[in-house]
């Protein structure tokens, strides 16, 4: 009550006091300071509890007595829920939230939900300064925060996850909501036709579509600002819509591209496409060659190494066996094998040595894969028999590239149009022009390739081999030095002469060299399990 | 109780603003202790260099703590409190109040914000340790007894329940059939009470024997067995009249 003015500093003294009869209770009412909102300016306020809440937590209610009731419900439902342990929560109006309506219909809608926990460790009070100077505390009782509700309608969850879904194509946002009211009002109608009104029936057909004066029976919903914006979006919408019909169609379109890129990258990336592409192969001869291609499989999987073969099979002498196998091959149909596995091992040193490997030449050798594996001898043989064979063989030789031909045409065929599909959703034309050229070149060379060899057969060759001059010779010299130097694999020996630098053909290379090897005859030494040659002068 | 819904805005439009103080519990109880002149204690503001010190001391009377417990010695709590200051920057408060009668009336809005600290003291510190003391212990303690329970489990001829039990039905008797006309006009005037019934507890109110009530019950009823109302009877659609609720009030006022 008295103000004291005790010490020497400006200090003032009131004193505290807590009333105890005071009926009202106190609470906090807390708004964000985002929400700018400001007590004075309002006119007229009306506060509620929110009930909603009410229907969750009361059960359903039989009719008590007479119709639809059992006798003893009540006590069955409560045992029941006893005996499952089902503890269900009180509805207490004390914790409800409020609704708070500021500045009557136009104005703003607020919900205040109650903070928890305020009242538990620590108590608030409310000092207020009385006309006498004194303070009065009031305790706070309770403490709710008020949040703004939207007056704009909203999608409900469903809508929105629909929405959600169409983001990616739908650019004029403006039109979902304008699009749903427009639902809502046809089904109002509908309901309204059933219903007695008829006067609101009348007054909503003249409302139109995005009319400026649109009647709802949700009252709260529909204010006035929502009715301009209506009137805008309709504007908006009509202006839009072409707008967005374009950008809908380019959508589309991107769309469809992104697709076939996806399937590009698909058929890029994916390897095992190829798998059946040599099943397919293997089932067609496989049945009759099963033995003659385990053995192959066995021996080795690479087709580089190929010359390895070769040359182990020249120095292993294993005529015999090539001879059997020859044998088989002539007797069956291998012969298209050999050539198109021939083929495609040209193919793909060719296309690996020129580093021109597009798609189609992996695609193209990993699918002759199978090939290479069935008929991994046929091409070493053919150098090899070149090299050793006899007159017999030089005798079957020219029958086989004649047989070859022929049967190579059908197979290369088959080959390349299995290629070509499995290529073709990327360069439709691609595996076409490059087939038949391939098969030109693969042709050629093994064609050539008896003939020269034909040539060599008899004997030894002078020391000079027929490839042309370029940067690096393929001559028995440079093999000498190389293999003085150190011992080396043919592996090893191939890549030192390089297609490219030597402007031979892979398989001419694989030739000329199994040629020099014969001659130059170099000691071998098996290092790591490959046969490696080197010389010793 | 539905609340008035209008919202008394008087008070905020005079009010100058209050101030919002969180003050710790024990002096919060010493507070609803005060005696009827209500004065818990003085506000001390003061102004230094610009800032304002607000200071809170309490009360000689209030100082005396109640004994906690057991205790015998009350203790004291301290009498000095500075009030520390906050602003109200992120939320915008005000406070409003609620009648007896729910009328809801907006008080004022707060302009500041402070926490009631205590000075710190050795009576302080002794405090907040019979506090921390009494919030350790377990709710629920674990009593060794000294000797077994023996007063349960033992064998026995016949329980006490099931004597009584039978003691009862004894009394009772067998249930005999009574007149046909005397069980339709109870079942009648159950059926008029409930619409649907358990046979169990249409043997209850009848007194009769299952097999011949369960005969008249074919006669006038019907038998659900699925639905909101599984396996009960009720009364056949033609001796049925029953009136909803609507109709009911209707006839009560007209």
């Amino acid at each position: 009550m008295a103000s004291l003015g005790s010490s020497s500093s400006s200090a003032t003294e009131y004193t505290v006091r807590v009333p105890k009869n005071t009926t009202k209770k106190y609470s906090i009412m807390a708004f964000n300071a985002g929400d700018k909102v400001n007590c004075s300016t309002w006119t007229q306020a009306r506060m509620e509890r929110d009930m909603s809440a009410r229907r969750m937590y009361g059960e359903e209610e039989m009719p008590e007595g007479a119709a639809g009731s059992e006798f003893g419900k009540k006590q069955r439902e409560e045992a029941r829920r006893k005996k499952f342990g089902i503890v269900t929560r009180e509805f207490k109006v004390e914790d409800q939230p409020w609704i708070l309506k500021v500045n009557g219909k136009a104005g703003k809608r607020f919900k205040g939900q109650k903070k928890g926990g305020v009242t538990e460790n620590a108590s608030y009070y409310i000092f207020t300064q009385c006309p006498d100077g004194a303070f009065e505390a009031f305790p706070v009782h309770g403490w709710y925060n008020f949040t703004p509700l939207a007056k704009h309608r909203t999608l409900t969850a469903e809508e929105a996850e629909e929405e959600w879904g169409r983001r990616n194509k739908v650019v004029n946002h403006f039109s979902i909501m304008l699009q749903r009211r427009l639902r809502e009002q046809e089904r109002g109608e509908e309901e309204e036709d059933e219903t007695e009104k008829a006067g609101k029936k009348k007054k909503k057909k003249g409302g139109g579509r995005g009319g400026d004066l649109r009647i709802h029976d949700l009252e709260d919903d529909l204010d006035m600002s929502s009715d301009d914006s209506d009137s805008s979006m309709g504007e908006d919408g009509e202006g839009k819509s072409k707008a967005k019909k374009e950008k809908e169609a380019k959508g589309k379109a991107k769309k469809k591209k992104r697709k076939s890129s996806e399937n590009e990258a698909m058929e890029d990336s994916d390897d095992g496409d190829y798998e059946g592409l040599e099943v397919d192969y293997m089932s067609d001869e496989s049945s009759s060659e099963e033995e003659p291609e385990k053995a192959k499989p066995s021996k080795g999987e690479e087709h580089p190494k190929g010359i390895d073969e070769a040359s182990e099979s020249e120095e292993e002498s294993e005529e015999e066996k090539q001879n059997e196998e020859e044998a088989k091959e002539e007797d069956e149909e291998e012969d298209g094998k050999k050539t198109p596995v021939q083929m495609e091992k040209k193919k793909k040193k060719d296309s690996s040595g020129e580093s021109d490997s597009s798609d189609d030449s992996d695609i193209e050798g990993e699918a002759a894969s199978a090939l290479f594996m069935v008929k991994k001898r046929t091409p070493p043989k053919r150098g090899g028999g070149r090299g050793s064979g006899g007159s017999s063989r030089t005798g079957s030789r020219p029958g086989t590239p004649s047989i070859d031909s022929a049967a190579t045409s059908n197979t290369l065929r088959a080959a390349a149009n299995k290629l070509e599909q499995g290529a073709r959703k990327r360069q439709p034309q691609g595996p076409g022009t490059d087939t038949p050229a391939a098969k030109r070149l693969k042709m050629e060379p093994s064609s050539q390739s008896p003939a020269p060899s034909g040539k060599s057969t008899p004997q030894p060759q002078s020391g000079k081999s027929t490839p042309s001059s370029s940067d690096v010779q393929l001559t028995e010299e440079a093999v000498r030095r190389y293999l003085i130097r150190k011992p080396m694999t043919t592996k090893d020996l191939l890549k030192k002469f390089q297609t490219k630098r030597t402007g031979l053909s892979s398989e001419q290379t694989v030739n000329v060299l199994a040629q020099i090897l014969k001659r130059l005859n170099p000691e071998r030494k098996n290092v790591n399990d490959k046969m490696h040659f080197y010389l010793t002068e | 109780m539905s609340d008035k819904a209008e919202v008394n805005l008087s008070g905020i439009k005079q009010s100058q603003g209050v101030w919002l103080v969180k003050v710790p519990k024990y002096l919060s109880q010493q507070w609803n202790k005060a005696t009827e002149k209500e004065k818990v204690g003085k506000l001390t503001i003061e102004k230094k260099q610009g800032k304002a010190e607000v200071c809170f001391s309490l009360d000689e009377q209030l100082t005396t703590l109640s004994s906690l417990g057991e205790k015998g010695t009350s203790l004291q709590v301290p009498r000095d409190h500075p009030f520390t200051m906050h602003t109200v920057g992120g939320q915008t408060l005000a406070v409003f109040t609620q009648n007896d009668t729910d009328e809801i009336s907006l008080e004022g809005m707060v302009v500041q914000r402070a926490e009631c600290r205590p000075a710190v003291s050795d009576s302080y510190m002794k405090l907040k340790k019979l506090q921390i003391e009494e919030s350790t212990k377990p709710q629920r303690l674990s009593q060794q007894l000294e000797k077994a329970v023996t007063t349960i489990f033992k064998p026995v001829a016949n329980h006490t329940v099931n004597v009584k039990y039978e003691k009862k039905k004894k009394l009772e008797g067998k249930m005999v059939r009574a007149e046909r006309q005397v069980v339709l006009d109870k079942l009648f005037s159950a059926f008029e009470r409930h619409q649907y019934y358990n046979i169990k507890d249409l043997v209850d109110i009848t007194k009769q024997p299952v097999s011949y009530l369960k005969e008249i019950l074919r006669e006038i009823g019907v038998y659900n067995t699925r639905g909101a109302h599984k396996s009960t009877w009720e009364l056949k659609p033609e001796y049925r009249h029953y009136q909803s609720a609507e109709e009911e009030e209707a006839m009560k006022t007209a």
